[in-house]
């Protein structure tokens, strides 16, 4: 099912959580909503879900509006952070909860029901866990029944909030490529908040980028990471050491570094900043770039971390650069040794009033 | 040594203040042999006081039962204007004197009350009749299960009963399968509380009763009036079965909490820390 979203604004009190969304969620899509905490995302959820009710603005479904309809009617399958099992409840009554309140008229026979229930926690495989408690499970096994209980009432949309928040990483890592897969087999319609940039552009194929109730970018992944449309965008997605861009005699230099060439540069009166991400800076002899000193050096399994004072900036504000492990191993950087800075790529951005 | 001091002090405390005076009931009402007890026991004014206490507590509870879970609902999973305000509405029956409770009810549907020609003019007794003595006990034991319940409701959240609508259930069922297993323990354990002050309330139900022996006497009205007159024994022994009331009420509280170790601690905690920990 597709869902669009258009001029969708929810105020509470004097704030206002979203301010006039429009937005498209083509059937099938994996679609995340990035953002901090009070961007407005998990609103804009609840919204599709039917947990709250726009001020104004509509929700259409398939093109019809569905703005006033009860949660009941729409069809979504919800997955909280805090799994929200029913804990009074087996793993299995957990799964069946939806199917077993429906209408009698509606409501599968108990048969039917088990089958249901026993095929749902095949797939995610927790065949062995129908009579457990949700207490005697892990949090990725609680998060995997929610899943289960949401798709039991076949939903067309599934909606997740923050859905691996509360797990550590590495079950993490694992759940999200578990989401994905079975989202690729499926086909249902997922819209999934998180505040982990990493984590919308590891699983979503489309990510929408979330500041103060407005969007600020649909993209994606590659896209929004390569070819963000603000400061903000850039310094959301990743790490970016931030450079002024310096204008003499109508040429724009960063440093010493002279990037008019790359003509991006309006070289106005306005004030400009460049972002660089740290893989973006290559380190090589003193002799060639911007001469830097060597702060730091830290290992972190394939890539090696630098921390570079550049001659002319204050020592506080060291440049954050990221090489390979195969590259560091060949160069051997060692602290307070003295390298020249290169940038492969940056951003001009006008620099914030 | 300092730990030692305090566990006597403490225990020493207890003696003297709960356990001896407790002890002096049972002993004083059986001061006289077991047949003066039965005797004072079964008097048929004692026996009327035992009947309308357990009446009163069997319609103000359930009353309570109701008001509590819904203020509490209203309260924990709903934001509102005057939210506050409830709150603290709530607390009153534990702020003001239940003597002021009972005058409230006098003066609201006494015979010189703002209702009162009109009770009159339908025969309608409020007052110094059970409806007021139940509308008494029920101000003064409204807090027991709203207070109980509202933190376990908030520690909650709302996420399940969400999850519940989502899948298609109504709202009757949400309350009966999702929410009420969620709360049974807390409102369980406030159903007792406010049970044992509802048979032992005695300023606000003194008020409003009007002492007729026999028909609006309750139990520790039949005691005071017992013990006015002398009659020791009587009031002691009338008195132990009130105390054994709330022994009982402490027991079926303490059975509780051992069979439901988080009723206690989870209350306050997020659950899934608690959750874990349990399991």
């Amino acid at each position: 099912m597709s869902i669009a979203l258009r001029g969708v604004t929810k105020q509470f009190g004097q704030y206002a959580a979203v301010e006039n969304i429009d937005l498209d969620v083509p059937t099938g899509a994996l679609m995340a909503l990035l953002g901090r905490s009070g961007s407005g995302k998990t609103t804009l959820l609840r919204i599709i879900g039917g947990l709250e009710t726009p001020d104004q603005g509509q929700v259409l479904f398939d093109g019809q509006d569905a703005t006033l309809w009860p949660i009941g009617d729409r069809k979504v399958g919800f997955v909280f952070q805090q799994y929200a099992l029913f804990r009074h409840m087996t793993v299995f009554e957990n799964v069946a909860f939806g199917l077993k309140v429906k209408r009698r008229g509606e409501r599968p026979s108990a048969p039917a029901i088990r089958t249901k229930v026993q095929e749902l926690l095949a797939l995610v495989q927790l065949s062995w866990a129908h009579d457990r408690y949700p207490a005697q499970l892990s949090g990725g096994q609680r998060q995997r029944v929610a899943l289960a209980r949401a798709m039991a009432i076949d939903p067309k949309v599934l909606l997740l909030d923050e859905p691996f928040g509360a797990l550590d990483s590495q079950v993490r890592h694992e759940l999200r490529r578990w989401l994905r897969r079975l989202h690729d087999e499926l086909h249902f319609t997922s819209i999934i908040v998180t505040h982990d940039q990493q984590e919308a552009i590891e699983v979503a194929d489309t990510v929408v980028l979330l500041n103060q109730g407005k969007i600020e970018q649909v993209g994606i992944p590659d896209e929004i990471y390569d070819l963000p449309r603000s400061a903000f965008v850039h310094r959301f997605l990743g790490q970016v050491n931030e450079l002024p861009v310096l204008l003499r005699d109508g040429r724009a230099y960063i440093g010493p570094i002279d990037i008019s060439a790359a003509a991006e540069v309006q070289t106005g009166s306005a004030r400009n900043i460049a972002l660089i991400r740290p893989h973006e800076i290559e380190v090589g002899q003193a002799s060639a770039g911007w001469p830097a000193t060597v702060l730091a050096v830290r290992v972190i399994g394939p890539i090696v971390r630098l921390d570079l004072c550049a001659d002319d900036r204050p020592i506080h504000e060291p440049l954050e650069a990221e090489i390979s492990r195969e590259r560091f191993e060949a160069e051997r950087f060692t602290i307070g040794q003295r390298v020249g800075m290169r940038f492969r790529r940056w951003q001009v951005y006008p620099a914030a009033a | 040594m300092g730990r030692l001091l305090l566990i006597v002090t403490a225990l020493l405390f207890l003696c003297v203040f709960l356990v001896l005076p407790l002890l002096v009931v049972f002993a004083q009402a059986l001061a006289k042999g077991f047949e003066v007890y039965y005797l004072a026991i079964l008097a048929p004014m004692a026996w009327a006081a035992v009947k309308l206490t357990l009446l009163v507590a069997a319609i103000a509870v359930p009353l309570n039962l109701i008001f509590g879970v819904a203020a509490a609902w209203a309260i924990a999973k709903f934001n509102f204007r005057g939210k506050s305000a409830l709150i603290t509405l709530i607390d009153l029956p534990f702020a003001v004197s239940p003597v002021i409770a009972g005058m409230i009810f006098i003066l609201v549907f006494g015979t010189h009350g703002w209702f009162g020609g009109y009770l009159r003019a339908h025969h309608i007794r409020v007052v110094f009749a059970v409806p007021g003595i139940v509308l008494a006990t029920m101000f003064v034991t409204f807090p027991f299960i709203a207070r109980e319940l509202i933190p376990v409701m908030q520690s909650q959240g709302k996420d399940d009963e969400e999850t519940a609508l989502s899948l298609g259930a109504t709202g009757w069922q949400t309350f009966w399968r999702v929410t009420l297993p969620n709360i049974r323990w807390g409102l369980l354990y406030g159903v007792l509380l406010c049970n044992a002050r509802a048979m032992g309330e005695f300023g606000a139900v003194s008020v409003v009763a009007g002492h007729i022996r026999g028909v609006t006497n309750t139990m520790p009205l039949h005691v005071e009036i017992l013990y006015n007159e002398y009659n020791y024994t009587a009031a002691f022994a009338v008195a132990s079965l009130l105390a054994l009331l709330a022994l009982l009420t402490l027991a079926g509280k303490s059975i509780l909490e051992w069979r439901q170790p988080e009723l206690r601690h989870a209350v306050r905690r997020p659950r899934d820390r608690t959750r874990r920990a349990y399991s």
